[in-house]
């Protein structure tokens, strides 16, 4: 958990050029970090790449802090090891 | 020329386009040492204006969106202290649609709008969700649509066939795509910024804004060199070193930034070989957007059949938008059954243009003359009457004049074609195989139009300027 928070934290900084030690796992992306939907769409591309899951897009509307985001990749994660395990 | 203190640079930008002037005020506002060099003997690009016979054209764009508070022009235009050089104004309505058996109005009043086309459709039960949607969307609910196109978006609110077409009428003409192609982020986007935030103008026409932008440029202490082709980028082990000039030669910078046409800034100034083979076998399979036919007319005094002045009328011949962008992309003839005009604000002009693709040259040299023609006569017969006794002048350009006064590769109005598949691809912002390069403007494949453009430039000179503050070029 704490590696995959770190990662996005990266990810977040890298889009938002806002510092790494500033993004909280409380941190709203888009208030605090101005993440608009250009941003937002690299954001999610970005995650994707680097933890080789796929995002529904039914569910990007439901990240709003950095916690939601680590919440959802850390789901995707568990979801791929399971279907991993049952092939 | 020497290899002086005098042609080093902290970042040189090719071409002077709307987003390569806000980038470049950005830049020198925050204290780099900027050169801007363009081709043409005017700054602009596409938003540019010429005069002949005491009449001022706008080239091509000919109004500006997203300049509501929170607008990204509005930003720019505040933060870079444009407002104080150039007045602009809002013109009402801001559009216009003639569709086959009704008109629609788009008014500067959301409400008004909404309710108007309420009154046409009383079938339709989402129009005002729709109208909300589009007007303040949040971030993530754009970013949902990512994979989706705009006919997704018009099918999951509407069910008649001729609300989606006319809805989706102006962004096929802000953006060269019909709804089944166009990607619905970008669609969406035209759709929020251009029609219910456009209708903008500067005082004076189009290029009133670019040397605005262009004077800022330069009070911030930035160098902007016309008439100056830039020839190649310089690279030295895979990074950029500058650039060199058709006239001046070599000026040496650490960031190169391409305002320029995705093609030629990989394949031609970069030279094949420091290029990606994977990025440019890509960029040569690409599909780059739709030109135009445009019209200028000189009107000796304005008269009743005129739209109002400032406001752009859409005339579309049929509701199968699909076979219109067909016709425009397929067709060996021009077909000029669907276009959109303009009287401007001061009146003594007329702007219409319409969707075509590049063709040969040779194709338009034979038939320039009488495409103006017909066109003047179409609409006469569809929208203006008697338009032709009150022209005084007459010009056009063809796709390749667009061409030769931008360098936008085949003419493309609008960049690459904003398909899913054309979108959001990071190597052509920032290639990863050589550092010190970026592109902004309409071929990144991030946005387009101008709100498009001006957004890139503030963002890459966002992204610069705090890479300089921690120390890595």
């Amino acid at each position: 958990m704490e590696q995959i928070e770190k990662e996005i934290i990266a990810i977040l900084s890298d889009v938002s050029g806002v510092d790494e030690q500033e993004i909280k796992p409380e941190t709203d992306l888009m208030k605090d970090l101005d993440i608009d939907s250009i941003k937002a769409i690299e954001i999610i591309v970005a995650i994707e790449k680097r933890f080789k899951v796929s995002i529904r897009d039914e569910d990007i509307p439901k990240i709003a802090t950095l916690k939601d985001a680590v919440q959802m990749v850390t789901h995707f994660l568990r979801q791929k090891d399971e279907s991993s395990v049952k092939h | 020329m020497s290899n002086t203190e005098g042609d080093r640079y902290d970042a040189v930008i090719i071409g002077a386009g709307i987003s390569g002037l806000v980038c470049g005020c950005y830049l020198a506002k925050a204290g780099m040492k900027v050169l801007i060099a363009e081709q043409h003997h005017q700054p602009g690009g596409y938003c540019t204006s010429f005069k002949r016979k005491g009449f001022t054209f706008d080239a091509a764009a000919h109004s500006f969106g997203s300049y509501r508070e929170g607008g990204v022009f509005r930003k720019a235009i505040r933060d870079l202290g444009i407002d104080q050089r150039v007045v602009i104004k809002r013109y009402d309505p801001i559009d216009i649609i003639i569709a086959p058996d009704m008109r629609i109005t788009f008014w500067t009043d959301q409400e008004r709008t909404i309710k108007e086309v309420e009154e046409a459709f009383p079938n339709e039960h989402r129009i005002r969700e729709f109208f909300s949607f589009m007007k303040t969307p949040r971030p993530t609910d754009i970013a949902a649509l990512r994979r989706k196109t705009f006919q997704d978006v018009l099918d999951h609110y509407f069910s008649d066939k001729r609300l989606k077409a006319i809805l989706a009428f102006p962004v096929l003409g802000n953006g060269g795509l019909p709804p089944s192609l166009m990607s619905a982020f970008t669609g969406s986007k035209i759709f929020t910024e251009f029609i219910i935030d456009g209708g903008y103008y500067p005082d004076g026409g189009m290029q009133e804004l670019s040397n605005a932008f262009a004077q800022q440029f330069k009070n911030f202490g930035g160098t902007l060199l016309l008439s100056s082709l830039v020839t190649r980028i310089l690279v030295d082990d895979r990074r950029v070193s500058g650039v060199e000039l058709k006239s001046q030669g070599s000026v040496y910078s650490r960031y190169v930034i391409s305002n320029g046409d995705a093609r030629q800034t990989f394949l031609k100034l970069l030279r094949e070989v420091s290029v990606d083979q994977r990025l440019a076998d890509k960029l040569r399979t690409m599909t780059p957007s739709l030109s135009m036919f445009i019209i200028y007319l000189g009107i000796d005094d304005y008269f009743d059949a005129l739209p109002q002045p400032g406001s752009t009328l859409w005339y579309m011949p049929h509701y199968d938008l699909e076979e219109l962008y067909r016709v425009a992309k397929m067709n060996s003839a021009v077909d000029l059954t669907k276009y959109l005009c303009r009287v401007s604000p001061n009146g003594n002009t007329l702007l219409a243009m319409s969707n075509t693709s590049y063709k040969d040259e040779r194709y338009w040299i034979a038939n320039k003359t009488r495409l103006l023609d017909d066109f003047i006569e179409t609409i006469e017969k569809t929208a203006i009457p008697e338009l032709s006794r009150h022209i005084v002048f007459k010009e056009a350009a063809t796709p390749h004049t667009l061409q030769r006064y931008t360098l936008n590769d085949e003419g493309a109005a609008y960049g690459w074609e904003s398909t899913r598949e054309q979108f959001l691809d990071p190597e052509l912002r920032k290639p990863s195989f050589l550092s010190g390069l970026y592109l902004t403007g309409h071929w990144t494949t991030f946005a387009q139009g101008l709100a498009g453009g001006v957004y890139l430039g503030y963002n890459l000179s966002d992204m610069i300027i705090r890479r300089e503050r921690h120390g890595s070029a």
